[in-house]
């Protein structure tokens, strides 16, 4: 045991090398730094904005609709005379980026049932997001104006009927039933919450497994290239002690980069999102409610089965890593000989992304479910629905895996063939 | 009592292609015995089976009595093995990795210090241990795997072309180590294709070519015996004849 943490000591100084952490840190420094600058952005967008409005008409309507747009989060600057042109030139010359005009006659024109048309005017100067929030929120206040009128000229055309009666004679009552629990909720409501409470883990767990084996994989074969290896393996210390060191460091290593790099993400999606991650924070008392009515939330023996699963998962790629790093002649053909792995876990990435495993064919499902890293990715998913037993075979099989693969690995390791095994795809020429 | 290293008949095969066949020698303790034959003869095939690296295909080996496939465990607590064109780990400094090596052979502090102070003074390369290997020239590494080599006292030290690529100087420093060590009760077994420098530094050789040993002894029995004027025409004389 003492000499697995000599060892292990000396893998992660070869690991964390000087070349190796700048540039990571590089990176974070980069998240928080673009993460402070769209953060900064949005909260400029939060303060009202100021906005041109011309009201041609000055009526009570007008006022309604301009009281309104007060409060949708806009300053406006209300003048009743003046072109297009001019106010165009006025909200350029204050660098705002909307005008409206109401049109002479509207509210005459509302009373008499004939449909007005306001212009809105939006200066792009890019095609970012930002660049149209602005209309799209005066958007969401003309609906909010339309509803409010109309609601005003049905009740004064009948006050007998319920003008919401008349515009939506059919209502929906959402209700999500998972196992044998139900709850008065929409469905994408449920989908958005969990989305955002589980879309890290998937990244994480892809982060750390690609680092990991690409880690391992240079380890043996820069061991391989400098002739370290022979010196080591002469050495009295067991081939297990060595093979363990090196998934240690690996693992080690990679999880430290993937807290590191995680830790960069925070800061940029929190700029994104405004402070909540994934927008999970956004999420409404209701449905808060109906998510715990429903139990899609973790216990803590939830998050063990979870910790476990990955664990394994990552387990399972170094042990395939360190056999694929045993084909690899030099630290270059290393990253090379990783490649098989990396499409091993991005197909179950995308697949448990983008797809409803459980809706496959037979034969896609087994596909998926023979592939150990679908079964990490899948495992929040089957937690928050309650199928634990799904997780445990899960785990089951990566073990199963992890053994046999690590087996393989020692046997390599114990064997000439840490020296002979190479990848040649040339045919020998005869001489 | 056993000698420090007895081979018999001891074959390696890569599928269809010997590398060793069927060759016999022995070396016994305080002796600088060299395996000397070009490129490729299987002088480091040889030696990495000695050393417990490689396995062997058939036939026997033995390092004071302990068989190196069966009891490779214990076979490495008396060896130590300098292969050929090794290199140590960049990242660390010089003193780190004797240091990192000697903590690998003993449990004890004080004879990790033993072997490292050790090593210090064979090396000789003072104030510059506190760099990086990769710092290092050729020489510098070559006799810092050196030094880590003989550092724990083995009692068979196992060089793989010790002098390769190395200057006039650096070359005679080397040799000059093995033959102090030799002297003091360390049994070495060394590989070389430079003959001349085997003539001065070795007590017995064999000559090995395409697997296969074709004579052994000390180099004025073999000049002798092939009426040569050195190692080079004994082995021209041997190989030709072939």
């Amino acid at each position: 045991m003492r000499k697995f943490f000599i060892l292990l000591k000396k893998e992660v100084q070869e690991l964390l090398t000087p070349q190796m952490l700048v540039p990571l840190l590089a990176v974070v420094v980069v998240f928080i730094f673009v993460g402070k600058i769209i953060g900064s952005e949005t909260s400029k967008a939060k303060v009202p904005q100021a906005i041109e409005v011309l009201d041609l008409d000055n009526s009570a309507t007008s006022q309604a609709v301009i009281e309104i747009i007060k409060k949708t989060n806009f300053a406006p600057n209300v003048s009743q005379s003046g072109s297009a042109e001019q106010i165009v030139t006025s909200a350029k010359s204050k660098n705002e980026k909307v005008a409206l005009i109401i049109p002479k006659g509207f509210e005459a024109g509302v009373n008499n049932l004939q449909p007005q048309k306001v212009e809105v005017y939006t200066i792009m100067k890019n095609f970012s997001v930002m660049a149209s929030v602005n209309s799209q929120i005066l958007k969401a206040a003309l609906a909010a104006i339309n509803d409010g009128l109309s609601n005003r000229l049905l009740a004064k055309a009948n006050p007998k009927i319920n003008p919401i009666a008349i515009k939506q004679p059919v209502l929906e009552n959402d209700f999500v039933i998972i196992g044998e629990k139900q709850a008065n909720v929409s469905p994408a409501a449920v989908a958005g919450f969990i989305t955002s409470q589980t879309t890290l883990i998937p990244i994480i767990l892809f982060l750390v497994i690609v680092l990991a084996s690409q880690l391992i994989a240079t380890s043996i074969a820069s061991e391989k290239e400098n002739k370290t290896l022979e010196t080591l393996l002469s050495s009295p210390v067991s081939r297990k002690a060595v093979v363990a060191s090196k998934l240690m460091a690996a693992g080690l290593v990679a999880l430290l980069t993937a807290g590191v790099y995680l830790f960069g993400m925070r800061y940029y999606m929190a700029g994104i999102t405004g402070g909540a991650i994934g927008g999970g924070g956004a999420t409404d008392a209701a449905t808060q409610e109906a998510i715990a009515k429903l139990g899609l939330t973790l216990t803590t023996p939830n998050y063990l089965l979870l910790g476990l699963s990955l664990f394994l998962g990552i387990l399972a790629a170094l042990a395939i890593a360190i056999i694929l790093g045993s084909f690899a002649e030099d630290a270059k053909a290393a990253q090379g000989v990783v490649a098989p792995l990396m499409v091993l876990v991005l197909i179950p990435y995308i697949f448990t992304m983008f797809l409803d495993v459980s809706s496959l064919s037979q034969g896609m499902k087994i596909f998926i479910w023979l592939i150990p890293f679908s079964h990490p990715f899948m495992a929040t998913p089957n937690l928050l629905l309650g199928q634990v037993a799904d997780v445990w075979y899960g785990i089951l099989y990566l073990a199963f895996f992890f053994v046999v693969f690590v087996f393989i690995a020692a046997k390599i390791f114990a064997s000439d063939k840490i020296f002979t095994l190479r990848l040649s795809f040339k045919k020998k020429k005869p001489i | 009592m056993p000698k420090a290293v007895e081979v018999k008949n001891l074959s390696k095969s890569y599928g269809n292609i010997k590398a060793v066949d069927d060759i016999s020698f022995d070396v016994d303790e305080n002796e600088i015995f060299a395996l000397i034959g070009p490129n490729g003869a299987g002088k480091s095939t040889t030696l990495r089976i000695l050393a417990t690296v490689l396995s062997l295909s058939e036939g026997s080996a033995s390092i004071y009595g302990l068989d190196v496939q069966k009891e490779a465990d214990k076979v490495r607590h008396i060896i130590s093995y300098l292969p050929e064109e090794a290199g140590a780990y960049k990242t660390l400094s010089g003193i780190s990795y004797l240091k990192f090596m000697a903590a690998l052979f003993s449990d004890e502090r004080h004879k990790q210090k033993e072997y490292v102070d050790m090593a210090i003074g064979i090396c000789g390369l003072g104030e510059r241990l506190k760099d990086k290997v990769k710092t290092y020239s050729k020489g510098m590494t070559r006799k810092l795997l050196l030094a880590r080599t003989v550092m724990t006292r083995p009692r068979l030290a196992i060089l793989d072309e010790p002098t390769s690529g190395l200057d006039v100087i650096n070359a005679l420093e080397i040799r000059n180590i093995v033959r102090d060590l030799s002297s003091q009760g360390m049994a070495v077994l060394l590989s070389s294709h430079n003959m001349l420098e085997i003539e001065f530094l070795s007590h017995r050789v064999a000559i090995i070519d395409k697997g296969k040993i074709h004579d052994i002894g000390t180099a004025e029995q073999l000049k002798e015996e092939y009426s040569a004027k050195n190692l080079e025409e004994v082995f021209m004389s041997l190989t030709q004849k072939m």
